[in-house]
């Protein structure tokens, strides 16, 4: 079974009176294990199709499954279950809490379903570990570098094991060097863990560290 | 273009947020309400007194008086006095309408009224009386002697049944309120006597008889004389200055300058023992007495107002932080700074100003009931007055916007520049960070520690005037020192409750701690403003508590008599509602009884104060204070704490004390305790007393039993044996006890309203403050929910830190109250009242107030809480 399958996927939103069509008709597959690239320009939909693939909100035409669940059919508590046990986010900014140290921000997902704050601590310490900022954990977000913290952010996606990983431009806030090592990290977990990347990019060399890219306009998928 | 500006970027953001902007204008409209409140309650009671002074004085007189009354006996040597013009005798008291059928004593069934004796035939060129209708004498079945044509005052027939010692002359109001006709009969209450009295004459609602909503009634000088027990004497001489000699030009009113001539003039030629006063004086020292009471209510109802205040800056914040981007937007199309402060201040004015309003309206209302709550106060301590709020004058108006609109501004000051200060290329961006801190710098403890050494020292000097207001700036410098030390605490509360957090609540407590912490330059506020009012209410119970057990202390020393008898007019200090001789001897006459005190009381001009001079005796039975022993019989006088403390007098000092012999020196043998009478008695031998005031009735009596005597039953057999004609209260020791209690608690009730006001007005700033750290974390707080977080996650993570708020300031306002409560019981009582009070901090009921508190500032932060969990998840990146 696919891990991933959507459908004629529409979303429009209504701004007042006027309607805005973001996604017209997408249908996209996604094998466990996969490492796609989604490019495009600004506005293309890129990111409302990062959004449904990440059951943060519900397709308004078409079906969407992840792991057979129909996303469109879930609650706003069975959306957040499925968040917080099959899938990881990583951002541009990196959106870690700025309250929060590097070791409980990467412990929160744990924690929030519900795990014993020993193994949260003790998965996170392991992924810290993996990403190669072990030595930040009593850190805070703004202590560290950026690299450093989109690393941070990387081990906070999977240290619930995720299923998929979703990263919206996860290296447009970095420079050339950090974002390197950052995309050089998403492939290796990509490869060691089995973790199904879809990540979003403006930037073509981005898009080649992916094994399949997929490029979106006006809501479309181009024929690729 | 800034009237359009106005309407769509201010006018239209308060309409799409209803409750934030109804919570702001609650907030306001209560502060303002219960100022003008308090304002207009203190009035009532001043001005009852003075509209009654002022319609009972009538024209502009000059009122000759004495201590305890003007022996008759001495008029003849007052003649002169006609020189000025027509002197004219008055008695001038309150009695009770009895409605009540049985001759028991339940005060409930009767009415106050005001009770003038005159001459009548020289009265009415001092008074405006209007007679509509009167009864021919001896016609007691209401034959009208004069129907429609209006009668004369001068009619021979009037005067005659006017002097007939039955006679009363009634208002039209009382008589269309209670349903009394020409010829009706009338029993009325005069100390411990009941007289059945005829309605002779009707009076139009004018000069006098506006008096206390037209209960007045008028009788006979002489007649007055019998019915209050004052044979022989009168009260004091009214000589109207428009009258007062040739100097003076009869057809105008006299100006205040020829009244202090008059007066002056009038003063140097009185004998010893009489001194000219005007009806204006005796109203200042009324008010002076109360100044202490009003002062105290005052600067609780400004509480109040300035947590409201903290409400404005929190709505004024919330409605920048909200719309940030649209400022943002609004200054790259190129707004000015100037404008968008402009914007932001004019919106916290029209919220001020609609807030006023509302205020005003509730003030009003407000009023009417804290009327009813300290009229009850004012005239179980101080005087009967009519309490009835007065009407709300345009000062009022005008006081209430002037505080309102303009401290609204200011405290929108600070978010409106922040407003303003928001770069062009906010609308871009869009991401704002709470400035986060993590450690105090040692530089912040210097201003506060400077604020509070001021306050020490404030609470170090002296009244002005009998008022403590260097110790009410102590209390005001301590406020402002805590609340700077606020961030400090909250840090402090935050990192030792960091741990348990995380023990107890796992990742809300992680979380919610988290927050806390991080909006500490936020929450600093709202925090401080609930610490403020949380710190009145716990040095208000703190005081309130101790000053409750000093006087169960109190109470149980010095009522040592098995029962207390007073008149069925329930008196106030300084009243002169008597005891008869019959009821007295009743007491002496049961064989239960071992012993009779009686006691009377005076109301005493001292260095310009009212005071209570009382006499009694000074060998009671189980008296056992070696100076009062000593004292007795010799010109010597105990006298209450609050005397010593106020004339600055110990025992051994010599006082003089107007008599009617002239000014006496006398020893002050003692001082005691006393928690009655916060203007000071005087208290003397009875022998002493009778010596220089004349051997006066007394007003009241305690009464010591034999041991074997049963104090209830007793109390029953004197009832019992008392006749129609007579009504006094008589308490039992217990009773008595309970009583003071009673009157004890109602005294606070008020105090206790205007705290829960300023609570209540605070948990909405907890709610603004919660709500602007919502909008403010927005992308925090989607970001949590996109990671997992479930909605009832994110609430409790709210209502945690919601929690976490009421903690931080219960701890602030339970350490600020106690020291405030200090300064409460040490300076403020003993500077305004003159009381020595026992120390006690009530435990139990703080922790109750605790607890009560951090579970309603939780519940405040429900509504915060559910905004937050339904922040949009896909909108994680705005």
């Amino acid at each position: 079974m696919p891990l991933l399958v959507a459908d004629a996927l529409e979303k429009t939103y209504t701004e007042g009176a006027t309607a805005v069509a973001a996604l017209r008709g997408v249908s996209l597959t996604l094998e466990a294990g996969d490492f796609v690239a989604l490019t495009g320009p600004s506005g293309c939909g890129k990111s409302t199709l990062l959004h449904l693939c990440g059951a943060m909100d519900r397709p308004s035409a078409g079906r969407l499954a992840i792991e057979g669940r129909d996303v469109g059919r879930l609650d706003d508590d069975a959306l957040t279950r499925l968040r917080r046990d099959r899938i990881g986010f990583v951002f541009q900014f990196f959106n870690l809490l700025p309250t929060l140290t590097i070791g409980d921000n990467i412990a929160l997902p744990c924690l929030l379903a519900g795990n014993p704050a020993a193994t949260a601590e003790a998965r996170a310490r392991t992924l810290a570990d993996r990403v190669g900022i072990g030595h930040r954990l009593t850190h805070f977000p703004q202590q560290v570098s950026g690299g450093e913290a989109q690393r941070a952010a990387i081990a906070r996606a999977l240290v619930h094991e995720p299923a998929l990983l979703i990263a919206d431009e996860p290296t447009g806030n970095l420079d050339s060097a950090n974002g390197a090592t950052v995309l050089a990290l998403l492939a290796d977990l990509n490869r060691d863990l089995g973790v199904t990347v879809l990540l979003a990019t403006h930037a073509a060399d981005v898009a080649a560290a992916a094994r399949r890219t997929v490029r979106m306009r006006d809501g479309r998928l181009d024929a690729a | 273009m800034t009237a359009r500006l106005f309407r769509t970027f201010i006018l239209r953001h308060l309409a799409r947020e209803p409750v934030r902007t109804a919570t702001t204008v609650a907030g306001i409209a209560l502060g303002i309400g219960v100022v003008i409140a308090i304002q207009l309650t203190n009035a009532s009671s001043v001005r009852g007194f003075e509209t009654a002074l002022d319609t009972v004085s009538g024209k502009a007189s000059i009122e000759i008086t004495g201590t305890g009354g003007i022996d008759e006996t001495r008029l003849a040597s007052l003649g002169w006095l006609r020189e000025f013009g027509v002197v004219s005798p008055v008695i001038e008291g309150e009695m009770a309408i009895v409605t009540g059928g049985e001759a028991g004593i339940r005060p409930r069934r009767t009415e106050a009224v005001k009770v003038l004796g005159v001459d009548i035939l020289r009265d009415r060129t001092v008074r405006d009386y209007d007679v509509t209708s009167f009864v021919k004498a001896g016609a007691d079945d209401g034959t009208r002697l004069s129907d429609g044509a209006a009668p004369s005052l001068s009619s021979q027939a009037f005067l005659e049944l006017l002097t007939s010692p039955d006679s009363i002359v009634i208002t039209e109001k009382l008589a269309r309120r209670r349903g009394y006709v020409l010829g009706s009969r009338l029993e009325l209450l005069a100390g411990d006597r009941v007289k059945t009295y005829v309605v002779r004459a009707l009076l139009a609602d004018q000069g006098p008889a506006r008096v206390m909503d037209g209960s007045f009634v008028l009788m006979d000088i002489a007649a007055a004389q019998l019915a209050f027990d004052r044979l022989g004497r009168i009260d004091r001489l009214d000589v109207p200055v428009e009258h007062a000699g040739s100097a003076l030009d009869p057809s105008r009113a006299p100006t205040s300058a020829e009244l202090t001539a008059a007066e002056a003039s009038i003063a140097a030629r009185l004998p010893a023992g009489l001194s000219a006063t005007t009806p204006s004086r005796r109203g200042r020292q009324v008010e002076k007495m109360l100044a202490a009471f009003h002062l105290n209510l005052s600067a609780l109802s400004w509480v109040a107002l300035v947590v409201g205040l903290f409400l404005v800056y929190n709505t004024a914040t919330v409605s920048v932080l909200a719309r940030r981007d649209e400022v943002g937007m609004l200054r790259a199309l190129g707004v000015t700074r100037r404008h968008v402060l402009g914007l932001f201040l004019a919106e916290a004015a029209l919220l001020g100003g609609v807030g006023t309003a509302l205020g005003l309206g509730l003030g009003r209302v407000l009023a009417d009931l804290a009327v009813g709550v300290t009229g009850s106060t004012v005239s179980t301590l101080y005087i009967a007055t009519a309490a009835a709020p007065p009407d709300l004058t345009a000062a009022h108006v005008v006081l209430a916007f002037a505080i309102g609109v303009p401290l609204s501004i200011v405290a929108a000051l600070v978010p409106a520049r922040e407003a303003s200060l928001v770069p062009p290329t906010a609308a871009m961006r869009g991401s704002d960070r709470l400035a986060t801190r993590r450690r105090m710098r040692p530089r912040a403890f210097v201003a506060p520690a400077l604020v509070l050494v001021v306050a020490l020292w404030l609470a170090t000097l002296g009244p002005i005037d009998g008022r403590p207001l260097f110790a009410y700036a102590a209390a005001f410098f301590t406020i402002i020192g805590v609340s700077l030390l606020v961030p400090a605490i909250i840090f402090l509360t935050a990192r030792l409750l960091a741990a348990p957090l995380r023990r107890g609540l796992g990742v809300v407590g992680i979380l919610a701690h988290a927050h806390f912490t991080a909006a500490i330059p936020r929450l600093a506020i709202s925090v401080a403003a609930l610490s403020v009012a949380l710190a009145m209410m716990v040095a208000i119970a703190v005081m309130v508590g101790s000053f409750r057990d000093t006087v169960v202390y109190w109470v149980g020393q010095t009522l040592q008599a098995d029962l207390f008898v007073g008149p069925g007019v329930r008196p106030t200090p300084g009243s002169r509602q008597t005891l008869s001789p019959d009821i007295v001897e009743i007491l002496q006459a049961h064989p239960g009884v071992a012993a009779v005190d009686t006691f009377r009381n005076l109301d005493l001009v001292y260095q310009g104060n009212l005071v209570v001079l009382g006499a009694g005796q000074f060998k009671a039975p189980r008296d056992g204070a070696a100076a009062m022993a000593r004292a007795s019989g010799t010109d010597a006088v105990v006298v209450s704490e609050a005397f010593a403390n106020k004339y600055a007098v110990a025992p051994g000092a010599v006082i003089r004390l107007d008599t009617p012999a002239g000014e006496t020196p006398f020893t002050v043998a003692a001082v005691y305790y006393d928690y009655a009478v916060d203007r000071g008695i005087v208290v003397m031998d009875r022998p002493v007393f009778a010596k220089y005031y004349g051997d006066l009735p007394p007003t009241s009596a305690a009464v010591y039993l034999k041991a074997d005597a049963d104090p209830e039953r007793v109390r029953a057999d004197i009832l019992a044996s008392m006749d129609e004609g007579h009504r006094a209260f008589i308490y039992t020791n217990r009773a008595l006890r309970t009583e003071v209690l009673r009157i004890f608690d109602s005294t606070f009730a008020i105090t206790y309203a205007l705290e829960l006001i300023a609570i209540a007005v605070a948990m909405l700033g907890v709610a603004g403050t919660l709500l602007t750290l919502v909008l403010e974390r927005r992308r925090e707080l989607t970001m949590l929910r996109l990671i997992g977080a479930l909605k009832v996650q994110v609430e409790r993570v709210i209502v945690v830190e919601a929690a976490l708020i009421g903690t931080a300031s219960m701890a602030i306002g339970l350490v600020t109250g106690l020291a405030l409560s200090l300064l409460l019981v040490y300076v403020i009582n003993v500077q305004s009242f003159g009381w020595t009070i026992q120390f006690r901090v009530p435990a139990a009921f703080l922790a109750q107030v605790s607890a009560a508190v951090i579970a309603a500032t939780a519940i405040a932060g429900l509504y915060p809480a559910r905004r937050a969990s339904r922040l949009a998840v896909e909108r994680h990146e705005e």
